[in-house]
């Protein structure tokens, strides 16, 4: 097999391995276009804790100082306080520097444009436009800028969320507070944020060194010493980040993983409750949000995956919540961003104001069982495994927006190709365990036969 | 005209047009490439375009595993020095020198202190052009450390070797010109650290520059205006990084560059008899020092790095260039304006002297230098061609072909050669008398048949 190419220059910025394929020039250059793109102006810079962030943020601010650009640098904090920077100092755009959840070998950009929400495919097209074509903005000495340092990044973040809400109390008392920071840049502001919230904080991993004590996706394999430290200290709960503090994983008062997706249901259960709205989320997102909606006679809109398509989606619907079935909440009112931050906020809230132990708040949530399988596809075959599949369940409700969507009424399957890599993702939710397994291996079966 | 220039001298070019942070970053890839990682020292001059090539130069340098310590804002003589004190791998100098603002430059620095070398600057290049370099992975990449004693480093080695009480006694008034360069605040507090008082212009790293950095007298009508009107005993100019010095007497005469090094050297010699470097382009008063003290002079190709070599090799005694460029071995082996100022204000205590005596007695000769445009194409010809008729052209001259073509009579010389940093070529005519001098590169113009291009 030939070694899997590390470099990805997609819609979702530039993205590789250290040593490898993400060197200074390259980074560099798109940094110089982003700066020609935006046709100078202020650019607020942040990145996670990785032990290459420095190496990378000192190319990304060459080429947005050659362009003509007002660099601003946050330095090391979370990416929804580098959105909401962007927002707050009214500048032209960002780049956060983080892989987010990828291994720590690698890193990346990801570009934020004025109203602190990613590029979009039309607005990432152009940017890799300018790239491609290499003929960058070129600044003459007497319009370079010199890089502003700013340190208000964390203090202006957590004061947004403590506008709206403050201090926790369960049933009359501190709610004990487990985390797992992976020491990355939630490391800095998760645990302010706590004692913010007047809760009892017993962390782990929260040195920000960028060096990982597992891998930073914050799924529940990831999650066995956060699960160990609840039971152990007796918390209320528990809470993972990954790297860059987008993306919040839960564990139960039990020290046992709710699953990415009640995180979402939790978040949107407790608002709804609270107001009534709109609410958004990607096709690959569990049912429960729909039913929960509907409790509420509320509405749900769904989206191509991707965080951009939510939130731009959101601003059209003016939605009130939303986010992704992989632990991201947005709530508007307080960041226009994947936020683990405002997680943490409303989930507290929720289990303050039912005063229940957060176990039996996720009982309370309608029951799904996931199937997430990924298949090998070269990209040659994505379309005829597609059209195979539609002919197939050509008489079931479809959804076309991004990949396959099928829907019943009470399961749905979604088969999809990654953007980063040549396989098919297949996501089955069904009632029960074994209903979305027997879907799973009936959609690859008719994937292997074609 | 082609505005970038990769030679010994370093890679240099005009920021918004030539030297894009592409060709930094590269460029430091290549150098910490080259040197295998270790431990770099990094500086810069107070050009804006600076901190956007410092950046493009860390980012390339952490790439390939070398422990970046950035030194901020300082002169480049500061770097070379706690380079050595350090036992650091290299260095790189971001400034463009003597240059005008909207140049910026990278200029190499080995462990020893000392600019790379030709051979060394060729295997750069070579690093450059191949594009493979060093690529370490995340767990091996050091954090930049930032440091700010380079500037009190080498204010103790400079105290260390002055005789700063004779200094103080004399409480000199001197006036000084920084160009809101990176001596803008060394040169204050060394001064006032010898009990001179100071008044000094262009003391902001925040400010531009007020006018061309190189140290010539017609850069120095401010400074000289301000010894004037302030009596200062002397005026200092100092260029953008610290390496060029200018000179104006105690009467406002403003003195040629090519005064600075002669005058230090007939300062040293006085001292100790011994061997002066310097290249071939350098005035031949250097000669006419030694010759005076019983000491002897040895000539380079042009560019610092040759010169120090040399300096180191021999043991000589005080090296420098006619740019107005000075080493004292003693402090370090490279180019030190304010090593040299420290020199002067020594001397002129001890001896009860003033600057404009001191400048009397360095030997009289006029220099006649012109920059001629050529397209790199023809540089090489011309100067073959040049060198083909010169054996029956030249006849009973001296000739040196070490660079370019030096031709020397017994009452003066001319010197054709390649500019290291800008697409021309150089003619340097000397002799006792102005016409003499005018008449020797009004002769080799005539040969070469090309457009004086100097200001």
């Amino acid at each position: 097999m030939k070694p899997i190419r590390t470099l990805k220059i997609s819609i979702s910025g530039v993205r590789g391995v250290i040593g490898d394929s993400l060197s200074p020039p390259l980074l560099t250059r798109f940094a110089e276009s982003f700066g020609t793109y935006l046709n100078s102006g202020k650019i607020v810079v942040g990145r996670d804790t990785r032990t290459s962030g420095e190496m990378v943020k000192h190319a990304v601010f060459a080429g947005l100082m050659s362009t003509g650009c007002q660099g601003v640098d946050l330095d090391i904090c979370p990416v929804p306080t580098v959105q909401l920077m962007v927002r707050k100092l009214g500048a032209r755009g960002g780049i956060a520097i983080t892989a987010s959840h990828n291994p720590v070998e690698w890193n990346a950009l990801k570009l934020i444009r004025s109203d602190g929400c990613f590029l979009n495919s039309y607005q990432a097209e152009e940017l890799l436009s300018i790239y491609h074509q290499g003929d960058f903005r070129k600044a003459r000495n007497d319009k370079i800028k010199q890089i502003k340092r700013n340190t208000l990044g964390i203090p202006s973040h957590l004061e947004q969320i403590l506008k709206h809400y403050g201090p926790v109390k369960w049933k009359g008392r501190r709610l004990k507070v487990a985390i797992d920071c992976c020491n990355g840049a939630g490391s800095l502001m998760t645990p302010r944020l706590l004692h913010s919230l007047e809760c009892d904080l017993v962390s782990i991993n929260t040195i920000p060194d960028g060096i990982f004590p597992h891998p930073p996706e914050p799924v529940p394999q990831n999650l066995t010493d956060l699960c160990r430290l609840v039971k152990e200290s007796e918390a209320d709960v528990g809470f993972a980040q990954d790297a860059d503090a987008d993306r919040l994983a839960i564990v139960s008062e039990k020290g046992v993983p709710i699953g990415e997706d009640n995180t979402l249901a939790l978040a949107v259960k407790f608002l709804l409750s609270q107001e009534r709205g709109t609410v958004v989320t990607n096709l690959s997102t569990t049912q429960a949000i729909d039913d929960i909606a509907q409790v509420f006679n509320c509405r749900v809109i769904r989206t191509k995956i991707g965080e951009v398509n939510v939130t731009e989606t959101m601003k059209k619907e003016e939605a009130i919540i939303g986010g992704e079935g992989n632990g991201g909440v947005i709530f508007p009112r307080i960041n226009f961003a994947r936020d683990s931050m405002v997680g943490i906020t409303l989930v507290l809230h929720y289990m303050a104001l039912a005063g229940s132990p957060l176990s039996t708040l996720v009982e309370d949530l309608p029951r799904y069982y996931f199937v997430k399988q990924t298949v090998p596809c070269p990209s040659s075959r994505v379309r005829s495994f597609l059209n195979l599949l539609k002919e197939t369940y050509s008489r079931e409700k479809m959804d076309l927006t991004d990949g396959l969507k099928i829907l019943r009424p009470d399961s749905w399957a979604h088969i999809r190709p990654s953007n980063t890599e040549p396989i098919m993702r297949i996501v089955v939710e069904a009632r029960s365990e074994e209903a979305a397994q027997v879907w799973a291996r009936e959609i690859i079966a008719k994937m292997g036969n074609g | 005209m082609n505005l970038l220039k990769i030679s010994i001298s370093g890679v240099r070019g005009i920021v918004g047009a030539t030297f894009t942070p592409e060709l930094a970053v590269n460029f430091a890839q290549a150098f910490g490439t080259y040197l295998e990682s270790g431990k770099i020292l990094i500086c810069r001059d107070t050009r804006p375009s600076g901190a956007m090539v410092r950046s493009a130069v860390i980012s390339g340098l952490i790439s390939t595993g070398c422990q970046v310590i950035d030194l901020g804002i300082c002169p480049t003589p500061s770097m070379q020095l706690l380079l050595t004190h350090l036992n650091a791998r290299g260095g790189i100098a971001i400034s463009g020198g003597h240059n005008p603002e909207d140049w910026n430059a990278l200029k190499f620095v080995r462990e020893d202190g000392i600019y790379l070398n030709a051979l060394q600057a060729s295997e750069l290049l070579d690093v450059y052009h191949q594009g493979e370099f060093s690529k370490m992975p995340w767990n091996r990449l050091f954090k930049l450390e930032e440091r700010n004693d380079a500037i009190e480093r080498h204010l103790s080695k400079l105290s260390q070797n002055l005789e700063c009480e004779a200094i103080r006694k004399r409480k000199f008034r001197v006036a000084v010109d920084c160009c809101n360069g990176a001596c803008s605040e060394l040169t204050p507090r060394f001064l006032e650290e010898l009990g001179c008082s100071v008044v000094s212009i262009n003391d902001s790293i925040q400010e531009r520059f007020p006018h061309d950095p190189n140290p010539t007298p017609s850069n120095m009508q401010q400074l000289r205006a301000l010894v004037k009107a302030s009596g200062a005993d002397i005026g200092f100019a100092h260029d953008a990084d610290g390496e060029r010095l200018g000179i104006v007497t105690e009467q406002g005469v403003p003195l040629s560059e090519e005064y600075t090094l002669a005058i230090v050297t007939e300062i040293e010699l006085s001292k100790q008899a011994g061997v002066v470097v310097t290249n071939l382009s350098t005035t031949q008063a250097i000669d006419e020092i030694a010759i005076r003290h019983g000491g002897s002079v040895i000539r380079t190709p042009i560019g610092q790095a040759y010169v120090a070599e040399t300096v180191k090799e021999v043991g000589a005694v005080v090296g420098g260039e006619g740019s107005g460029g000075v080493i004292l071995p003693k402090i370090q082996f490279t180019h030190d304006s304010i090593a040299a100022i420290g020199r002067i204000l020594e001397f002129l205590a001890l001896e009860q002297r003033s600057i404009s005596k001191l400048a009397e007695n360095i030997p009289l000769f006029f220099m006649v230098k012109r920059n001629l445009a050529a397209s790199p194409s023809t540089i090489y010809a011309n100067i073959q061609e040049l060198r083909n008729s010169i054996e029956t052209d030249a006849e009973g001259s001296e000739v040196d072909y070490s660079d370019g073509i030096k031709l020397s009579w017994p009452d003066g010389w001319v010197h054709i050669r390649d500019s290291n940093t800008e697409s021309m070529i150089r003619i340097i005519a000397e002799a006792r008398d102005r016409t003499r001098a005018e008449t020797l590169a009004d002769w080799a113009q005539s040969r070469l048949r090309l457009r004086d291009v100097s200001d």
